[in-house]
């Protein structure tokens, strides 16, 4: 086991640079993430780790050892793919048994082995089964007991809960993130999904048109973003000039949802805004709402459902805001 | 290490390379010295294009082209024309035997054309079987010979490749398009016309195009019934071989031309083909239509008329090859005369046939699977341009690759001609097209993320190609080898050019016994090459059905 080092890594195709001098270091044991929108250069980051993408200039290394230049073959990897990849023409116990067989294994030692991983991901006593007897999920299960069972020194995870349903997804991302932690493997997952990756991660690289955006634990991220496209990728906020909130700088703010509330919620020191309601989407236990300000600018906030509360377009309507959760961008 | 060649890469590399290697030796040196020999003066030194001005400049060989193009437009309109319907009403209408009629759609594209073309003399020539009964009836019918007689057999035997394309295009064609079409007020029978037709249209051309091509190309058909009639590849053929003075350079000019015609469809096409992809994604076959019932009667004859019209020859042979003839002169008696008569000299064309076709499909299998493969899995010029020399073969008629084989390999340091190792090679290169076409078909169906997945479990690329990709595509795989084990067993128009002394087949016997008018012994010969097309793809299909039950 070991952790990840990328040191000034860069990938150009044509004339797009997928991924742009990217420095990283995963630590030992850490669950990783990166996180950005489709075409960020994440998955080719992946891909350049697995050894499936050429570097154009850079290295990357598992702990002390250069990896870049070994054939992916050789690297020591376990990778679980967005589409399962299971091979559909190997039962699932011939599947979990591959990577074994291709290091060589001893024949008893497989055996357990490869019981030992079904039980693992919950799976025991479906070793003789086809792949097209499986649904989605048992499917992603195979894969991951597939790439944990060769006890790699990585983890790689692509978008493998994208092709689930969404209730799926969930619980999914807490047995992933369980697994990991009491494996102890080095863990490096890629997703576009936001609540997804807070959700699993320790940390979080935000990426974004082949660079780095951001490196962070998730709530730090969430709560103290460093760019724009790090504020409004992580979740809902309103970007605001600040004299919009009375403030007398001349920056830019991000103000997330749940840091205004409505006057009559609100702690009496915060800051008022006074302005018209917008707009009302009453979604069960919550109800959003956009309020116009008296110079055009709309903030979104919600507050909890409260069927006294009558809120309709037009009325006007005084917010506060907490200016301690104020971000100002650069 | 000055040039590093990525790792993932190496294999696809190295098969190009291997690839590029063979297709080098046996395909273009071949086809470079048949442009070669068509360039140069009688004496071979200096470069003139008087072999072009005097071979164009006779009548006779402009009139050669003249007749071959005209008869394979011909044929090519009419094989549309009958099976465009026959690909509506197997596709949407509901008629009985369906699974028969397909079946039985698809043999005339494995069974030996000019067995047909033999077929149709004995019943219709001059003194042909049905001539001289309808002659006793007194009546009397123009000559089976020249053009007539050769569209003729071209459209029995060639329409599949127009019906089996066309079903399918029926079959994918999203029915709520049709839907939308009548809901917008438009009749069926103009929603037929305005909006099913021109979306099966690339699917129809695709087909045309493959007739068309088989139609300058073949050698066989024309051979049998062309009498006076010139026909390029069957004058490319004599000016080669001839008697009494040999011409490879006048043969090479009517072989460049041959090249360059059919090239020059395959170019039209791909530009029409282009910018018409009307690819629907129909997430169901659309639904049978309702008619009345002598409209499904009439669909139903003409189905069957065309299946059954289609393979009266090749059951005729059969049964001819069993009664007695004295000469060419046909007798009413079971024999088995012409049997004995064709293997008593020896079993050996009847084993060289065998073991060719087996080799031949093989080589096919080992060069053109991994060649498919690269060319679906890699995007860079040297696959494309695999790709491209790899196709290239469909463009070349036999006749003319055997003539660059015997010019190329004659003398220097490859010499081939006499030995049983020119046939093979010949057919390999002949059949490589079709075995990278349907790999690369396979290959793009499999996900990429297999490969890797068994890569970074840690088999490198090759192994992962031998455990995961080959398992995966050996259906694929296993009909190819069939499909090319049948069509070599049965090339006549290479074989006829390279075969020597005790390396003749089956088709040479044929071919001979025609030229020697021995008709016996040609029906014996065809009836054992129709037996020895049809064994194996009982067998495929038989194996197929019970995979797919399983």
């Amino acid at each position: 086991m070991a952790g990840i080092v990328i040191s000034g890594v860069s990938r150009s195709f044509g004339t797009v640079r997928a991924v742009d001098q990217v420095d990283l270091t995963v630590e030992e044991g850490e669950f990783f993430t990166l996180l950005g929108p489709s075409g960020c250069g994440k998955t080719t980051l992946l891909r350049m780790i697995a050894g499936f993408c050429e570097l154009d200039s850079g290295e990357i290394r598992f702990g002390d050892k250069r990896i870049d230049k070994l054939p992916a073959h050789l690297r020591d990897i376990g990778m679980v793919f967005q589409n399962y990849a299971v091979f559909p023409n190997l039962t699932v116990a011939g599947n979990v048994a591959y990577g074994l067989r291709a290091r060589k294994v001893p024949a008893p030692e497989i055996a357990t082995r490869v019981e030992e991983a079904l039980a693992l991901v919950q799976l025991a006593g479906y070793g003789a089964r086809l792949p097209h007897q499986l649904s989605g999920g048992q499917l992603q299960r195979v894969a991951i007991a597939r790439a944990l069972v060769i006890r790699p020194q990585v983890l790689l995870f692509d978008e493998p809960l994208s092709n689930l349903d969404a209730r799926l997804r969930v619980s999914m991302r807490g047995e992933i993130r369980e697994l990991q932690k009491s494996l102890g493997i080095t863990a490096l997952y890629v997703t576009h999904d936001q609540e997804e990756a807070m959700s699993v991660s320790d940390r979080i690289a935000l990426m974004n048109n082949g660079r780095l955006e951001q490196i962070g634990a998730p709530a730090e991220i969430y709560r103290h973003p460093a760019s724009r496209f790090a504020a409004e990728f992580m979740g809902t906020t309103n970007l605001v000039e600040a004299r919009t909130l009375g403030l007398a700088a001349p920056v830019w703010v991000s103000l997330r949802p749940e840091a205004l509330r409505l006057e009559a919620d609100a702690p009496a020191g915060w800051p008022r805004v006074a302005g018209s309601v917008a707009r009302v989407e009453i979604l069960g236990p919550i109800t959003r709402l956009d309020v116009k300000l008296g110079d055009g600018t709309v903030l979104k906030t919600a507050t909890l459902d409260e069927p006294q509360r009558q809120l309709v377009v037009g009325a006007p309507v005084t917010l506060a805001f907490d200016s301690a959760r104020l971000t100002v961008l650069p | 290490m000055t040039f590093a060649i990525p790792h993932q890469q190496r294999l696809s590399l190295a098969i190009a390379a291997l690839g590029f290697l063979f297709l080098g030796v046996f395909l273009l040196y071949p086809l470079f010295n048949v442009f070669g020999s068509s360039l140069l003066d009688p004496e071979g030194e200096t470069l003139t294009l008087a072999n072009y001005t005097k071979v164009l400049g006779r009548p006779f060989y402009r009139s050669a082209i003249v007749n071959t193009v005209s008869i394979g437009l011909a044929a090519t309109a009419i094989t549309t024309l009958l099976a465009v319907p026959f690909a509506f009403v197997l596709a949407r209408l509901p008629i009985p035997g369906k699974a028969a009629i397909l079946a039985m759609a698809a043999l005339p594209l494995v069974l030996p054309s000019f067995v047909s073309a033999y077929a149709i003399v004995l019943l219709l020539g001059n003194s042909g079987i049905v001539t001289q009964w309808l002659q006793s009836c007194g009546v009397g019918f123009g000559s089976i010979y020249g053009a007539g007689g050769i569209i003729l057999v071209y459209t029995l035997t060639l329409y599949p490749y127009v019906l089996l394309p066309t079903i399918a295009a029926f079959k994918a064609v999203d029915v709520s398009m049709e839907e939308a079409a009548q809901n917008l007020g438009s009749p069926p029978g103009r929603t037929v016309w305005t909006v099913t037709l021109p979306i099966v249209l690339p699917a129809v051309l695709a087909g045309a195009l493959l007739v068309f091509i088989e139609t300058l190309e073949n050698f066989g058909v024309p051979f049998v019934l062309a009498e006076d009639l010139p026909i390029f590849a069957v004058e490319a053929f004599k000016l080669f071989i001839g008697e009494t003075a040999p011409n490879p350079a006048s043969a090479g000019v009517l072989g460049v031309l041959l090249i360059l015609s059919t090239t020059l469809v395959l170019l039209v096409q791909r530009r029409f083909l282009a910018s018409r992809r009307f690819a629907t994604n129909a997430r169901q076959v659309p639904p049978l239509l309702k008619v009345g019932r002598g409209l499904q009667a009439a669909a139903t004859l003409y189905c069957w008329a065309i299946v059954i019209l289609a393979l009266v020859p090749f059951f005729a042979i059969v049964v001819l090859s069993f009664l007695e003839f004295r000469g060419p002169v046909l007798h009413g008696n079971f024999s088995l005369d012409n049997f004995t008569g064709l293997f008593d000299r020896s079993l050996r064309p009847f084993a060289n046939t065998l073991v060719f076709a087996t080799l031949a499909a093989a080589f096919v299998t080992l060069i053109g699977v991994p060649i498919g493969y690269v060319v679906a899995r890699t995007r860079s010029g040297v696959a494309t341009v695999l790709d491209v020399v790899a196709t290239l073969p469909f463009a070349v008629a036999g006749t003319v690759l055997a003539i660059g084989f015997v010019v190329s390999f004659n003398s220097g340091p490859l010499v081939l001609t006499g030995g049983p190792l020119i046939l093979v090679l010949a057919y390999t290169v002949r059949k490589v097209p079709f075995a990278v076409r349907s790999a690369s078909a396979i290959v793009h169906q499999i996900d990429a993320s297999l490969e890797e997945a068994s890569i970074s479990l840690g088999r490198s690329p090759l192994q992962t190609f031998l455990r995961i990709m080959v398992p995966l595509m050996l259906g694929g795989i296993l009909s190819g080898v069939v499909l090319s084990w049948v069509t070599v067993a049965s090339e006549l128009s290479a074989t006829v050019v390279l075969y020597s002394g005790p390396w003749r087949t089956l088709t040479v016997l044929m071919f001979q016994s025609l030229e020697g008018g021995g008709a016996g012994t040609a029906t014996a010969a065809a009836s054992i090459l129709i037996v020895v097309t049809l064994l194996p793809i009982a067998l495929l299909y038989r194996l197929v059905r019970r995979y797919e039950l399983s």
